[in-house]
């Protein structure tokens, strides 16, 4: 019984990982992420992500990109190769606000949802 | 009676240096290429329709979304369900059309016909732009309607300019297929009728098209020949080793069995390269070459016009050409671009008796992107001009705002210098695309 108990524990440890993913809020342009599971480090990342990258496209393309592991637009493979690319467009896109250290931390985010998209 | 003659001539250079303050000019940034590729106009323009780092790298690509995974291999395989169609047949899933509208007021305190405040210019520009399955691309505008402005098919002798059969309506101004990477090489090949490559920029690659650059637009005497005049020809243009562009060819003009020639190279120096691939930059340490990019182009134009006889053949030739030297700076929000045009016509009036006359202009262009939350850009140009007949110098102070990505409000104000006086014109200009 005792070992039946802990290998229906294990099972549901596993299956709960299994489903981990990217925790998703709404759908379409309103698609958010949800960090209450984050690491304060990447909670404060998001927060840069969620208000500066929102200028010019929404966060679904974001979230799609990680999820799929290809750029929805170019069709070009997303992975941290690419979101250290797209960070440098971002920096030097005059309009885009964005100094070094934001786009550091948005990149640092984008690689951090990548792991997690991948478990 | 010399004097008078050389006086009028003089006037009619000055009203045709002047004529782009008064025409709308071709805004070419497109929304079908947003809606075409789903992304938003800032991908490609800053304050349309002036291109950024990406959009110049669209454009040298033939108008297929730059380092897209295997080029038309890559479209074919990435085909939804449904789509097959679209993939086998080559053609576009939407029609690529926009439209581009404009209104104007302008502010001349020397009008000459009294008449000092104008709010009676608009015009609506057709436009359509695109590829098929990425082996060709192609582009078009078509001016559908303009009303109280001065635009190259109402000045003397349209058809010699834009190179019109006379009798045919001048209003395309451009419709061409680029023809990339011909034969596997790197090599592409334009055919139709487009703005020769002599500039960095096209003349619709500003925020302010209005009143298009004097070192790309001037014209000598009667000779209605700019360098930035759309022509039919035929264009091979290539980008090598990702940073270098080069472009020749040739230009069929009517009248004359005698083709016109041209060629220009530019060199990308830092910078998103020209084929839209980001520069590696350290995110933890600072260099100028984050954000700094330079530029540098040079052009020549060698060509021959002369006026049409009751047959149609072009007469008491005028043999011209024109070379030219620019450069474009970017770093972070400040945009610098200066331009240089040297030129000799050998019988720019079109008389039995050729009377040479050789031109110069300049024009440096400063931008400041204030960037969000306000997409506002002040920007101040220079320009000097002579075409043979006197000096013209030009200041233009202006402010260009975009409260959404499709709509332009600007308001320019030009103090002119030329040997006759002085002038001033405001200029107030909205335009949308949609």
């Amino acid at each position: 019984m005792k070992k039946l108990v802990v290998t229906m524990l294990l099972v549901a440890a596993t299956a709960t990982t299994a489903h981990a993913g990217l925790r998703v809020v709404g759908k379409g342009d309103a698609m958010r992420l949800d960090p209450t599971s984050f690491p304060p480090a990447m909670k404060a990342n998001y927060e840069i992500v969620r208000v500066k990258c929102v200028k010019c496209h929404t966060l679904e393309r974001t979230i799609v990109a990680i999820q799929t592991g290809v750029a929805p637009i170019s069709g070009q493979p997303f992975d941290r190769n690419a979101t250290k690319a797209y960070g440098i467009k971002m920096l030097r896109k005059p309009d885009s606000n964005m100094n070094k250290a934001e786009v550091k931390a948005s990149v640092e985010l984008m690689n951090y949802l990548l792991t997690e998209a991948e478990k | 009676m010399f004097l008078k003659k050389q006086t009028a001539a003089v006037m009619f250079l000055l009203g045709i240096s002047c004529a782009p303050l008064l025409a709308p000019g071709t805004a070419n940034a497109i929304p079908a290429f947003s809606r075409q590729h789903k992304t938003e106009c800032s991908t490609c323009h800053t304050i349309y329709p002036e291109l950024n780092e990406f959009g110049d790298a669209f454009l040298k690509n033939g108008y297929v979304y730059p380092h897209k995974k295997e080029g038309a291999k890559g479209g074919a395989q990435g085909a939804e369900p449904g789509n097959e169609w679209s993939v086998i047949s080559g053609l576009p899933q939407q029609l690529p059309v926009s439209l581009t509208a404009s209104a104007d007021l302008a502010y001349d305190e020397d009008a000459a016909d009294g008449n000092k405040l104008d709010l009676s210019t608009r015009s609506i520009t057709l436009q359509a732009g695109g590829s098929f399955r990425d082996l060709f691309g192609f582009f078009a505008t078509y001016n559908l309607y303009s009303q109280g402005m001065q635009r190259a098919s109402s000045l003397l002798n349209p058809a010699n300019n834009t190179n019109v059969p006379p009798g045919n309506d001048p209003d395309l101004d451009e419709l061409f297929l680029v023809w990339r990477q011909a034969f596997g090489s790197p090599v592409n090949v334009k055919v139709g009728r487009f703005e020769p490559k002599l500039s960095m920029w096209k003349k619709s690659n500003r925020i302010l098209p209005v009143p298009s650059y004097a070192s790309t637009t001037y014209r000598v005497g009667l000779s209605p020949f700019s360098s930035d005049a759309t022509e039919d020809g035929v264009e091979l243009n290539a980008l090598l080793g990702n940073r270098l562009f080069v472009a020749a060819g040739v230009v069929d003009r009517n009248g004359q069995d005698r083709e016109d020639g041209y060629g220009h190279i530019s060199l990308k120096i830092g910078g998103t390269d020209l084929k839209g691939k980001e520069p590696e930059v350290d995110l933890e340490k600072d260099s100028v070459w984050d954000f700094l990019s330079v530029t540098l182009g040079g052009f020549g134009y060698w060509g021959q016009n002369g006026e049409f006889n009751a047959n149609g053949v072009a007469q008491n030739l005028n043999n011209f050409r024109r070379i030219g030297a620019e450069a474009d700076i970017l770093y972070q929000r400040l945009h610098l671009k200066g331009s240089g045009s040297f030129g000799r016509d050998s019988n720019p009036e079109f008389a039995s008796f050729d009377a040479v006359v050789d031109s110069k202009a300049y024009t440096l262009e400063g931008e400041y992107y204030l960037g969000a939350p306000v997409n506002l850009v002040p920007l101040f140009r220079y320009e000097y001009l002579n075409a043979g007949y006197g000096t013209i110098k030009r200041l233009t102070p202006a402010i260009a705002y975009s409260p959404l990505q499709n709509v332009r409000m600007s308001v320019e104000y030009t103090h002119s210098i030329a040997p006759e006086g002085t002038g001033n014109i405001a200029f107030a200009s909205i335009a949308f695309s949609l």
